[in-house]
């Protein structure tokens, strides 16, 4: 067995810190994500044995969901012993320094069927954060800062109070070439990460038209994952950003029913306007 | 001036307990009470707005009445009115669907108790599951030769199957009072397919949505409308419209996602109808 250790690149979710519970990778290109608690964990793992063995999931969507690889128990980040760990491709494997942003979509975090207490605590989330303004919010992120030539990351708690200005500017730092202290980003890559056949905007628009018609999955709490490459970026004839969209955090996968995630395709929508306008400008 | 109570309200504020309802002349215009609070004046303002908003497309504006400003009735002691156009005047035998689009009908500016209070609707229709909820529909049975129209109460506590087989009522040509028999949704491509039809109509307003950061149409309907004179030749005239303003606010620059959200999934459900429906014709 390789020796798992923690990711270089996490930006959003469960990090290993302070004694917390965090992924782990084996530097071969596998994620070994922990079970949360309470069942989530199997929760998870019952959405990718699912999604994994569905039919009527079309290829080219396929590519934008973690590929499985089953469940193992393994040693814990914190050393407090063996839990079981779901098995991803890790998404990065392969860049040298990403920059990533995770966004949780939908105006809503809670869905039909959760208990009184969970329902309040999300209803409040929503309200407090961009949520239910925009349909989406920050859950984290990590620029590189081309100037600085250093990472900066921007953990939850700071992004959870950010108001619709702010994740405006967010969205813009995301894609830019001056120092992220600065006032006004300059977007020098917004055409480059986000624009093009392959670009940021293209993927989502893709993953909207699924969303407009798909009635498997209601993907409550779930975020748009996009990174794209530094290193590549500046150099001339290259590949470019290789931007990338993937969907994470399964633990709240409904049924569909027979009904569009329309909570989702809303919130996505949003985010899709908020990246167009970027572009544009 | 002769002003009467219009024939056929679906859902919304009727007269009732000495308030004042909604009225109709003989010259195509309808009469809409101020609503009390600051809904009647956001209603205005949202109309006031809309009629001079040059950025909304020609082809979107056909979507919402036209507006000719307010009006005191004497008919209603004085009472301002909003004057708009009559949406059924040009209509012999109209059947008609108001359907409330939204995940959510509650909005942040909203006051505490408005919001509890939508929760609990939400929560209890197909509002929350589904993104919209039917208010309130009147179908014309073409055997029995009236109009009929389903029971508040229960239309309040119908689920997804509800809400299918309401839309399916909707477009059907039996006998709808009698529950035993399937609805044939006879018209349904007539009234929700078809280049003119609803779901034409539906996806011209979503491209529109998609876009659009001006108003937020929270708790907005859009009624559906078609003529059943005409219907059995294949002419059924529909269309949508979208009605009931009082709780627009500035988009500020955001799509209107709540809206969007609910009206894709409002799209699928009739869509799904016109594919079965289609399935079904050509089985015969």
């Amino acid at each position: 067995m390789k020796m798992l250790k923690d990711p270089e690149h996490q930006v959003a979710g469960h990090m290993a810190k302070d004694g917390r519970l965090g992924p782990l990778v084996d530097g071969e290109g596998r994620f070994f994500k922990p079970f949360q608690s309470n069942g989530r964990g199997e929760d998870e793992a019952k959405f990718y044995e699912s999604f994994s063995s569905n039919k009527n999931v079309p290829d080219h969507i396929r590519g934008y969901f973690p590929v499985y690889h089953g469940t193992q128990v393994v040693e814990t980040s914190n050393g407090s012993g063996k839990l079981p760990h779901i098995i991803l491709d890790d998404v990065v494997f392969g860049y040298t320094n990403p920059s990533g942003m995770d966004v949780k979509i939908g105006s809503r975090t809670w869905y039909p069927g959760v208990s009184e207490q969970y329902f309040n605590q999300c209803l409040k989330n929503d309200r407090e954060t961009t949520s239910v303004s925009l349909g989406f919010r920050h859950a984290g992120f990590k620029i590189f800062d081309h100037q600085e030539s250093r990472f900066w990351i921007v953990e939850y708690k700071f992004v959870h109070r950010y108001k619709v200005d702010d994740a405006r500017l967010a969205l813009r730092k995301f894609v830019s070439s001056n120092s992220l202290a600065d006032l006004i980003p300059d977007c020098a890559f917004a055409s480059q990460v986000y624009g093009g056949s392959s670009g940021i905007l293209a993927q989502l628009l893709e993953l909207k038209a699924w969303f407009e018609t798909q009635t498997l999955y209601h993907f409550s709490s779930c975020s748009v994952y996009m990174f794209y490459e530094n290193e590549s970026l500046l150099m001339k004839g290259g590949d470019g950003a290789r931007a990338q969209v993937k969907l994470v955090d399964f633990t709240h996968v409904l049924d569909g029913n027979g009904v569009i995630d329309h909570n989702f395709l809303g919130g996505l929508s949003s985010f899709i306007k908020f990246i167009q306008d970027i572009l544009e400008s | 001036m002769h002003l009467k109570a219009p024939e056929h309200q679906v859902a919304g504020h009727i007269a009732k307990d000495g308030k004042p309802g909604p009225l109709v002349d003989d010259k195509g215009r309808f009469f809409k009470p101020l609503q009390g609070d600051s809904r009647g004046e956001i209603e205005v303002k949202f109309y006031e707005s809309f009629s001079s908003n040059t950025e909304v497309p020609a082809h979107i504006r056909r979507y919402f009445p036209v507006y000719h400003g307010t009006q005191a009735v004497e008919s209603s002691d004085g009472a301002a009115m909003i004057v708009l156009e009559n949406l059924l005047s040009k209509y012999s035998k109209p059947s008609v669907m108001d359907v409330k689009m939204g995940s959510r009908t509650w909005y942040p500016e909203a006051s505490e108790e408005y919001i509890q209070k939508c929760l609990r609707k939400d929560a209890r229709s197909t509002t929350v599951s589904s993104g919209f909820r039917i208010s309130g529909f009147e179908v014309y049975d073409h055997k029995e030769l009236s109009f009929w129209k389903p029971d508040r109460k229960l239309l309040n506590g119908i689920k997804v199957d509800g809400v299918r087989l309401a839309l399916r009522k909707f477009v059907s040509s039996n006998t709808l009072s009698d529950t035993s028999s399937k609805p044939d949704s006879a018209f349904a491509s007539s009234v929700y397919g078809g280049s003119n039809g609803i779901l034409t109509q539906l996806l011209e307003l979503k491209t529109w949505f998609e876009n659009q950061t001006f108003y937020h149409f929270n708790s907005c309907s859009i009624l559906i409308i078609y003529e059943n004179e005409s219907i059995q030749d294949g002419d059924a005239r529909a269309q949508v419209k979208l009605v009931d303003f009082a709780h627009v606010h500035d988009g500020n620059g955001v799509i209107d996602h709540n809206f969007l959200g609910g009206l894709c999934s409002f799209i699928n459900f009739v869509r799904d109808i016109l594919q079965s429906s289609d399935d079904q014709s050509t089985q015969d």
